[in-house]
């Protein structure tokens, strides 16, 4: 770490407790939706805001980051956190989008089931992200988000052995693999959060 | 998309003193690489104002399925080793369509072992196209007359509801329910069993023409818009049941004495 006389600009713990707040926010949206779908009421209109307000905090990060502010953490780590969290959000943007654009009837157990993981583990990286300006009690997260990661990995499994059953409709096949890629990239996302965090964490230590 | 031969076929007179089907337009998937023959059989096909696709290459069970076809002229030598597994598999699916096998000289027992494995007809070529096609009605026919298959176009009237095959619609004191395509498939499906309860996988097959992925919610969700779409036409009656874990079942019951049932099932639950 870099030895500083001038004061850290702590507006970038805010702007990822906002981006934490923000991708739970996108999470609890889709998994509402998929729960509901094919009745949306709007909620796909609402993840597309979620979308952009996270463009928006990334755009704000890497701004702050360019300007001769003195970054509390390492620049390379600020700006791999706030991209994990921004791919997150988009994903689940694109995970949503699909369900409308593909035509989608009705919903699959598999999916609803990766949503809720994908919610658990959005929660989880929000409140590792309001712990971030202290650097304390992260750990715990790290685990929680490690166990949602394999829960993800499992319900993938099996819903692509699902769909690669013989006689299942192949425009569901290409409907659900493009659903179940984008819900089981944002939770591997949520670990790639961890990830860098636990980065942060051993150099802080 | 398939492309249908025969429609404009169909406004010919029909032969007089043929003992032709009801109205309805009969659909038959030809598989055999005879051209000469399948030329023939066609014209003759849509002579009768049906409709026929020739298929030079036989298609997987699932797709033949879910082109919802009434019949089928095969000949198995164009399956080769997999003829009989896939006849067994044709003939034994719900709602699978007549089969007529139409074949060179075969032995007496590849045709007991045919139409025990559910083939409807076994012809032997060279046959005559017009026996062909008297022998697709005969079993068409036989169908009609046993209550099943898509040449049955009786309206199905339950509470105060008319299912009208022929209109794909259903009906309420002379008013549509409004019901899709595919809405009205399933209300017919589940009609048609007559107080049946059809599984979830048996009921996608049926409807959407291929084998439901596990996990798959489609059915659940086309059974709650026409139950919405019924409760909405027909208040004081209902239709759809739910059998919990395994699918549904039709039976009118005035909705009084459905929410008493429901009461007694469930006496330890405050009303919804």
């Amino acid at each position: 770490m870099r030895l500083s006389l001038r004061p850290t600009d702590q507006q970038f713990f805010a702007l990822f407790e906002e981006g934490g707040a923000n991708t739970r926010q996108a999470a609890e949206l889709l998994d509402e939706l998929m729960r509901r779908w094919p009745e949306s009421d709007g909620l796909a209109r609402e993840i597309l805001i979620c979308e952009q307000e996270g463009d928006r905090i990334t755009h704000d990060l890497i701004q702050r980051l360019n300007s001769k502010t003195v970054a509390p953490l390492d620049r390379e780590d600020i700006h791999e956190l706030a991209s994990a969290l921004d791919d997150v959000v988009d994903l689940i943007e694109e995970a949503a989008d699909f369900l409308t654009l593909y035509g989608v009837e009705a919903p699959m157990d598999q999916a609803q089931g990766l949503s809720s993981v994908l919610r658990d583990a959005c929660r989880v990286v929000a409140e590792a992200m309001a712990e971030l300006r202290g650097l304390k009690g992260l750990e715990r997260h790290f685990a929680e988000l490690n166990r949602l990661e394999h829960e993800g990995d499992r319900i993938t499994r099996e819903a692509l052995a699902s769909l690669f059953t013989e006689g299942v409709d192949p425009m569901a096949v290409i409907r659900w693999k493009d659903i179940f890629d984008r819900l089981e990239g944002a939770i591997d996302g949520c670990k790639r959060v961890s990830n860098v965090l636990q980065g942060i964490v051993v150099k802080h230590s | 998309m398939e492309k249908w031969e025969g429609e404009a076929a169909a406004l010919s007179p029909e032969p007089a003193g043929s003992q032709r089907l009801s109205s309805a337009i009969v659909r038959v998937a030809l598989i055999d690489a005879d051209s000469g023959f399948v030329n023939v059989l066609s014209k003759r096909i849509g002579a009768v104002g049906w409709r026929q696709q020739v298929l030079p290459s036989p298609p997987p069970v699932e797709r033949l399925l879910a082109m919802r076809v009434d019949a089928a002229v095969i000949d198995p030598a164009m399956l080769g080793v997999e003829a009989w597994a896939f006849l067994e598999r044709l003939c034994s699916q719900p709602g699978s369509p007549i089969v007529v096998v139409c074949t060179g000289p075969s032995s007496v027992a590849q045709r007991v072992r045919g139409l025990r494995l559910g083939v409807d007809d076994w012809v032997t070529k060279p046959c005559h196209p017009e026996e062909v096609l008297a022998r697709l009605e005969a079993a068409l026919r036989r169908k009609s007359k046993a209550g099943g298959g898509a040449a049955n176009t009786e309206p199905i009237v339950a509470g105060e509801l008319s299912i009208r095959p022929d209109m794909f619609e259903a009906f309420v004191g002379g008013r549509p329910v409004g019901l899709t395509r595919r809405e009205f498939e399933l209300l017919h499906l589940l009609a048609d069993a007559q107080g049946r309860v059809l599984p979830r996988e048996q009921i996608y097959e049926r409807v959407w023409g291929y084998s439901m992925a596990h996990g798959d919610r489609s059915v659940d969700v086309f059974v709650r818009r026409v139950r919405k779409k019924l409760e909405s036409a027909s208040p004081d009656w209902r239709y759809l049941h739910t059998h919990f874990g395994v699918g549904y079942r039709f039976e009118p019951h005035p909705a009084e004495e459905e929410e008493a049932i429901e009461e007694e099932e469930r006496p330890g639950l405050p009303p919804a």
